[in-house]
Formats: C-alpha cells, structure tokens, sequence
C-alpha cells in the first residue's frame, strides 16, 4: 500500500518538517527586522555607512549560503571560542544571508517611492524618521510584499542545505529513511510536505496583499 | 521699529511664532543663486513677502519661478544667498502629493499631530472644518486614489492649512487639472485671499494671478524682470519679455 511508508516513519518527517519550521521562523524573526537597518544605510549619504552596507550585501549575497555556514561552523569555536548549538549557528548564518536579500528589496521599494512622497513630508515638517516609517515604509510594503515572498519561500526550500552541517531536518531525515528501507516514494511526501508549506506561506501572502490593496482602489471616476 | 507684545494677536504666540523687530515681514531672501553645474536657474533673485500678502509669481517655464518658491522651505538648497522665513511655511504641489495609503481626513491630520503635537481629536475636528471648507466633508474616509483630481488638490490645500501656516506656498497648483475643474481649486484659493492668507502662487492662470494678486512677480531666465500690483504688470508692462508673455494667453 501506498500509505505503508508513511504511516512507518511520519513521526520521522514530522521532526524532520519541525526542524524546516523551526529555522524558518527564526531565520525570518531577524532577517526580515534586519535588513531594514542595511537597506536604509545602503541609501544612506554617510558615505562608511553606505559603504559598510553595501559591502554587507556583497559578500553575503555574493558567496553561497553552504560556504557562509560552514564558515561560521568552524569560525566561531576557533576563532572567538565560543561553541554555539549547531542550530544557533545555522540560524545565525541563515538570518545575515537572507538580510542582505530583504535589505535589497526594501532599498528597492524605498527608491520607487514617488519623490513628491518625500516633499511633502518635508514640506510638513516632518522628520526624516516619521517620513521612513509613517509615509514610505507602508508604501513601500505593498510594492515589495511579491519579491518579499519569493525569499520566503525560497528560504523554506534552503533549510535543506542545513542538512550538510548534520542538522535533521526534513531532507536529512527523508534521506535516511530512503537508506534504510529503500523506499523511494518517501521523496513524494517529503514533496508534498514542502508544497504544503509553501501553499500556507501563498495563501498568507494574498491575505497581506488584500490588505495592502485597501488604499489602491479603482478610482470612481 | 519695536513691537509691544500685548498687541501680538495671542493665536501668534500659541503658533510659537517667533517675534522679530519687522514683524510685518514674514520672507526676505536676498541674492539667491541656484547653480544646476553650469546652468543657472537663478541668478541672484531678492524677495520678500509681508504679512498677509499675496504675491503670484508668473513667467515661462524654465524661469526659476518654481525652484525660487521651492527655495523658500527648504526643498531646494539656493547655491548662495540668504532666506530668512519668520514662521512656518505650507506647501501645495503641483501633483498633490497626497499620502496614498491616508483616507482624506487621515491626510489632514497626520502632521498636525505629529508634528505639532495637536491632540487628536482637536485635529480631528480642525480637519473637518478644513473639509467642509474645501467642500470635501463627504470625502473624509476616502483614499486619495478614489477621488477626482481637483478634489485632491483641495484635500491638499486643506492638509496645507490644517498645519496652520504663516505662509502658504503654491506650486502651479491648477496645472496638472483639467481646466473644468480648475474653477474649483481657485476658488478655495480666492477665499483663502479673501482671508488674507499670507500666500506665494507660481502659476500660469493669468486671470487668478489679476483678481487675486497684491503683487505681480515676473521671472524669465533666472531673474525677476518685473513687479509691481496686478495693474502694473497686466495693464502696463514695461519688459518687452513680459509683453511677449502676457500675449501668448
């Protein structure tokens, strides 16, 4: 029966899902808060700031996640002799790589920011900081939210590459059970399980765009 | 001239209106110089605006009428001379600019409390004046994108006064409308004049610029080649430039 390889190992893939779950959520909580900071210093006129965020992004998008973990994997205990949980590196590694990809998308949508936007916020005396987070940011979130969710979701299909540093998660775990009892449609469920996730981080991100949408309405006349 | 203190009207000193020895005179800028690398859109302009004064500015495009006002607050930097503004300024756009993610009333109020720290329900009801004012009272929830253009431009001429300015500043605000429409936005702004609004109006609507005016500026190539009252500079130029002008409407 079809049904036999996962009714034998589900509470395997459901470690392994949780683990997919887990590094998701935390990557997410600091990358998405922390490339606000690079993005708005890469547009910054300061110019050690720009330079400093935007050679962040450089290096973090411009090399491969799996080097940057690894990187940190064996960085961290040798050089600054501290052993962090092999999650806690992961996470960390995770969230600096995907802030530089946050950080351009928002920079992006900054910039599309009408410059009227910014006059007339000048124009009412508003400070820089009520312009950023009253005016543009809520602007900006309507035009970014897809490139936003693109990352999201790539990011779910990236913790598979936590699974080389030894974490469990659900490809590492799929792997096993195909080892041991070779049995292949285990890939199956391991797809669905990806496709599900995904589905809930699309239908969250339609909810947010109807949201964002309030203000766009067709014009009545 | 000194000024007694007890006569300053008591709204002023609220407004933290700082007092000066000419408190009469709300603007005076003097030999502004706006260089763009070589091109000079103003070349050395003095002006100055006294209290409850309407000044429109007209001219051709490309005269420096618009960066000349936009140098007024700040939105552009003159390359040198002095600008010495005894209050706050308001500024009303060309394309409005209104917060597209704001209903109306949210438009109106945001820098009011923000910025100056107005409660909210004090603004709140300030803006429904405004909005019954500008004739809008029923487009309070509204977004900006579910209203009409002149309709947004009186919103923005509301949210411009709702900061309770000392100086209103006007950038071509007809020009972006269709002209049946325009009739209503000028009509807000003649019963603004009405009120003696101290106001600065760069725009190419000759007939507001003759009812409404105190004073006419006439700018071509960076320069003001003429002033004088509304009688002055419609009914007598002296400028070849400013007749070529005036006979292209």
């Amino acid at each position: 029966m079809i049904l036999q390889p996962l009714i034998e190992n589900w509470q395997l893939l459901l470690e392994g899902t949780w683990m997919v779950i887990k590094l998701f959520t935390v990557t997410l909580l600091f990358a998405l808060p922390l490339g606000l900071p690079i993005a708005l210093g890469a547009n910054s006129r300061i110019f050690p700031l720009r330079f400093l965020c935007q050679t962040y992004v450089w290096i973090f998008r411009g090399t491969p996640l799996l080097m940057q973990m690894f990187f940190f994997y064996f960085f961290i205990p040798i050089n600054i002799g501290v052993a962090p949980t092999l999650f806690t590196t992961i996470a960390f590694t995770f969230a600096l790589n995907y802030a530089a990809y946050f950080a351009e998308i928002y920079r992006g949508g900054i910039n599309s920011i009408d410059r009227g936007q910014f006059e007339a916020a000048h124009s009412l005396g508003l400070s820089k900081w009520q312009t950023t987070k009253d005016i543009v940011l809520p602007q900006t979130m309507k035009a970014i939210l897809p490139s936003i969710f693109n990352e999201v979701i790539t990011l779910v299909k990236d913790t598979a590459l936590a699974q080389t540093l030894g974490m469990m998660e659900l490809m590492k775990v799929t792997y096993g059970i195909v080892n041991r009892t070779s049995v292949t449609t285990i890939f199956l469920y391991t797809a669905i399980i990806y496709l599900v996730l995904n589905l809930l981080i699309t239908l969250v991100a339609n909810r947010l765009e109807g949201h964002f949408k309030r203000y766009d309405a067709k014009e009545e006349f | 001239m000194s000024v007694d203190i007890n006569k300053i009207p008591k709204e002023e000193l609220q407004g933290g209106m700082p007092m000066f020895m000419d408190r009469d005179r709300v603007l005076e800028m003097k030999g502004i110089v706006k260089e763009y690398g070589e091109f000079k859109a103003l070349k050395g302009v003095d002006f100055s605006v006294e209290r409850g004064e309407i000044v429109t500015i007209i001219g051709p495009s490309g005269s420096g009428k618009s960066t000349l006002l936009r140098c007024i607050n700040g939105l552009t930097i003159p390359t040198s001379g002095t600008v010495d503004l005894h209050g706050r300024t308001s500024m009303v756009f060309q394309h409005f600019n209104l917060f597209p993610h704001m209903t109306c009333l949210e438009n109106i109020i945001y820098a009011p409390v923000k910025v100056l720290k107005v409660p909210k329900g004090e603004a709140e009801t300030n803006a429904k004046q405004l909005l019954e004012m500008v004739g809008l009272s029923d487009k309070a929830d509204a977004y900006p994108a579910q209203i009409s253009g002149g309709q947004k431009q009186r919103i923005a001429i509301a949210r411009s006064l709702a900061m309770k300015p000392d100086l209103m500043l006007f950038d071509e605000p007809t020009s972006a409308l269709d002209p049946e429409i325009i009739g209503s936005v000028l009509g807000v702004m003649k019963e603004l004049a009405s009120e003696h609004m101290t106001m600065v109006v760069v725009t190419h609507e000759m007939g507001f610029a003759r009812d409404v005016s105190d004073r006419t500026v006439f700018m071509a190539d960076g320069e003001k080649l003429e002033e004088g009252t509304p009688e002055e500079i419609f009914e007598n130029p002296k400028a070849e430039r400013l007749k070529t002008f005036l006979a292209s409407f």
